[in-house]
Order: structure tokens, then C-alpha cells, then sequence
């Protein structure tokens, strides 16, 4: 019984003295973490509204948040729960806040935040809807900003310019019943002129991504659930 | 200065390195070696992360050696290298977090990387603090000279750069050492090239010894 107490004692001494030890390490880099997060956020936001054709940014220069006050102005939407929008099905989610943008043109840019199930848990992904002006609505670019859990060399490149740009300009026809990377759409193996037919599945809803992402189908159908879920509450939230 | 096992100090140090290799030789904590050597940067993110945990670890683990009863010293072992790594895991989230993002979950799965755990039961629960310590920077030094190298070699041939520097033309690229069976080619050719100089090395100390 003595010896059980005493390791018992030993093992509580020794958890105790980690804690104290974690907790002290985690106030130290919780400013710097939550300024990285926060870089991270901005550099994303910068990156969807540009157009990713001509590089040129969607809004003026000014509109483009670099504190958190200027960020926070640009709040459309939000809620305490930090979930504005779910699709338990798919599954997707919309995080809270929302931001709105006003382009060069006058048009609505709505960049949302969501999450889909990846491989290892959330895939975070940060994307830009234009309001076109018949009151349809343009995916224009997304950029994944949490995909630590996904494995490297396989989901993990999901963030990479070549398999992110297949994401990109997704017209409102292609969401009409979802997007679908190609796998989920029946189409592999892909045929020989998949590159140029690439814009026409897209108008289809199918993103192409076998051919970039060798062996990982869960991670981008993850950010294709996302956008859908983005999608749906638009849709729900603007119209 | 030699111990009561007849060991230097630069002995501990430099075992690591070559003659026992954690990777080449023992072939321990091959998941991650496998899993993020895909470019030269990941690699070595991941062997200074290792390399750090491998040194303290050991540090702490010998400090504590002789008052943790023999039936609970696996779990206190872990205990202390997982808080290691968190603390890895939260210095690189905010000061490198581009690195940070690429290795993903391979950071916190260095508490369950063979390694840490291994020379903490064959080292550090045997020996004193300084001598620990070596071993486990040693130990580390060679995991990260190992994983540099398997790392270099796929970037090299995966994407014709290093550390993204250009180097040649993508006409040599060669796709499949970026796969995960590219990873198992790359650490099986350079065991044999290893093992082939060991055996060379060791027929040429024969030889020397005979014709003495």
C-alpha cells in the first residue's frame, strides 16, 4: 500500500511539475502565436482578393487589413457560437466572422472562413466569392491556412500553387449541385486533354486534382465540401 | 574522460554520427524520416525539433533516474518528452510558423518517435546528466545529418533545387522519390552505399593489419 502511495506521489510531483513548466512556456509564446495566426490570416485575406489571372488586387490598396481594428471594420457577419453556417453532411462549416469587401468595380467580395475534415481534423481554407452583377456568385481563390494535421508530402500539399489554383475560378454553374473533386465525379482515369478541358469542369463543378495530389483524395475533397458549405450560406444569407 | 565503462566524452558524442546512426544503422524513428523528408527545409526543421528534444530530454531524464521507481519509469519518460515537445510544437507555431504549418503532425508525433524513448531507456536511465546529454546530441546530430541528407537527395531529384535554390534543369527530375516508395529507394541506396564503405573500410584495416 506505502509503495503505491509513493509512486502515486511521484507521478503526481512529476505531472505537476510539467504543467507548471507547459504553462509557463505557453504564456510565453501565446502573443507571438497569436500574432503568427493573425500574419497568416492577413497574407490570406491580401491573397484572395487579387485576381489570379492579371495579379492585380480586386480592391484599392487601402482596403487591404493590416491591424486587427482594420479587420474587425470589415466584419459582415458573426456570431458568439463561431460557427455562422453548417453542413453536417457534407460535413462544412462556416466560421464566424464573415468579412465584406468592396471591389474596384463596385461589386461585393465576401471572403469567408470555413473547415471541412481533412485526413488528421480541420482543413482551415480562406476563400473570396465576387458578387457578379447579376446577383450570382464567383468563386474567385481560396487559400488553406490550417492543414497541420494532413500528412506531409500527401494532403499536405494541398496549399501548393498547382494543386490551390484548381480551386480557383469557379463559376456559379459549378456549384449549382456542389463541387466534386474529379475522383467523387467519376472522372478517372482522366483522359489524355484533361489540361485544356480544366475551366469546362470547372463550370461543371468538378475540380481536377488527381494529377496533383498523387494518392490524397480526402484533403481536397475537405476544401470542395468548405466552398460548398460557403456557398450554401451565401445563398441562404445574401439572397 | 573515460567513464567506469571506459567511455570518452567525444566517444558518446560522435557514436551517433556514423557507427550508430539512429536512422542508418539502428533504423529507428523511420516514420518521420520516411514521412518529411520530402525537402531539404522540412528535413531539417524536423532534425533541429528532434536534435533539441533528443539533447534535453536526456538531460532531465538522467537528473531524475534515481528517485523514479523502476515500474513507472516508461510512463515518466514519455511524460517528460512529450513536454518537450510541446514545447517544440508551441515555439515553432509562433516563431516559424511557415515550418510550422509544412511538418504538420509530425512535431507532436516525436513523442512516439523510437528515438527519444530509446536512448532514454538505453542511455540517460543509466548514465549521469552531462554524459546524457551528449548522447542525445549526438544521437541527434546524426538523425538530423541523416534526414538532411535523405531530405537534399529527394528535393534534389523530386524539383532540380535545394533549400529552393535551382540547381539544375527538371529534365533530371526524377517524380517517384517524392512518393513515399521514392523515400524507401533514396534510404535503401545510401544503407547500401553505407554498409558498402564500412565493408570496404574494414577489409582495407585487414589487409593493413596483415601486411604489418
Amino acid at each position: 500500500m506505502a509503495n503505491h502511495v509513493k509512486i502515486a506521489l511521484i507521478l503526481t510531483t512529476v505531472m505537476v511539475v510539467i504543467g507548471v513548466i507547459l504553462a509557463g512556456v505557453y504564456l510565453m509564446t501565446y502573443t507571438p502565436i497569436v500574432k503568427a495566426d493573425l500574419n497568416a490570416k492577413f497574407e490570406a485575406i491580401k491573397f484572395v482578393l487579387t485576381d489570379q489571372t492579371t495579379g492585380q488586387l480586386l480592391v484599392n490598396q487601402d482596403e487591404i487589413p493590416k491591424t486587427i481594428d482594420q479587420l474587425n471594420a470589415k466584419i459582415w457577419k458573426s456570431n458568439s457560437s463561431g460557427v455562422l453556417y453548417s453542413n453536417p453532411k457534407l460535413p462544412g462549416y462556416v466560421l464566424s466572422p464573415a468579412y465584406l469587401f468592396k471591389g474596384k468595380d463596385g461589386s461585393n467580395i465576401y471572403v469567408l472562413t470555413g473547415y471541412g475534415i481533412g485526413f488528421g481534423g480541420r482543413v482551415v481554407t480562406v476563400a473570396s466569392f465576387i458578387q457578379q452583377s447579376d446577383g450570382k456568385f464567383f468563386e474567385n481563390a481560396i487559400d488553406v491556412i490550417d492543414f497541420a494535421n494532413e500528412t506531409p508530402g500527401l494532403g499536405a500539399k494541398i496549399n501548393d500553387p498547382d494543386v490551390r489554383s484548381r480551386f480557383f475560378d469557379i463559376p456559379n454553374s459549378g456549384f449549382k449541385d456542389g463541387i466534386r473533386v474529379n475522383k467523387d465525379a467519376d472522372l478517372f482515369p482522366l483522359p489524355s486533354n484533361y489540361k485544356s478541358e480544366i475551366p469546362t469542369y470547372k463550370k461543371e463543378g468538378i475540380v481536377v486534382t488527381s494529377d496533383v495530389m498523387t494518392g490524397a483524395t480526402i484533403t481536397p475533397r475537405s476544401v470542395a465540401n468548405t466552398l460548398n458549405a460557403m456557398y450554401e450560406f451565401l445563398e441562404k444569407e445574401v439572397k | 574522460m573515460a567513464n567506469q565503462n571506459g567511455e570518452t566524452n567525444l566517444a558518446v558524442l560522435t557514436a551517433g554520427w556514423i557507427k550508430q546512426n539512429p536512422t542508418f544503422v539502428q533504423v529507428l524513428g523511420m516514420c518521420p524520416v520516411l514521412a518529411v523528408s520530402t525537402s531539404a527545409e522540412n528535413a531539417l526543421g524536423m532534425g533541429l525539433a528532434t536534435l533539441g528534444v533528443l539533447a534535453i530530454s536526456n538531460l532531465f531524464i538522467s537528473f531524475v533516474r534515481n528517485i523514479i521507481p523502476n515500474e513507472i519509469r516508461i510512463p515518466v519518460y514519455i511524460s517528460i518528452i512529450a513536454a518537450f515537445v510541446t514545447m517544440v510544437n508551441l515555439l515553432m507555431h509562433g516563431y516559424t510558423y511557415s515550418l510550422w504549418v509544412s511538418l504538420g503532425i509530425y512535431i507532436p508525433l516525436i513523442v512516439v518517435n523510437c528515438v527519444p524513448l530509446g536512448r532514454a531507456e538505453a542511455f540517460a536511465s543509466k548514465h549521469g546528466p552531462w554524459k546524457s546529454f551528449l548522447d542525445g546530441l549526438g544521437m541527434g546530430i546524426g538523425f538530423l545529418g541523416a534526414i538532411m541528407l535523405i531530405g537534399i537527395t529527394r528535393e534534389l531529384f523530386d524539383a532540380g533545387t535545394i533549400f529552393g535554390y535551382h540547381i539544375w534543369s527538371s529534365a533530371y527530375n526524377v517524380f517517384v522519390v517524392a512518393l513515399p516508395p521514392g523515400a524507401f529507394l533514396v534510404i535503401g541506396l545510401y544503407m547500401g552505399l553505407f554498409r558498402y564503405i564500412g565493408k570496404m573500410r574494414s577489409q582495407k584495416k585487414v589487409q593493413g593489419d596483415e601486411s604489418k
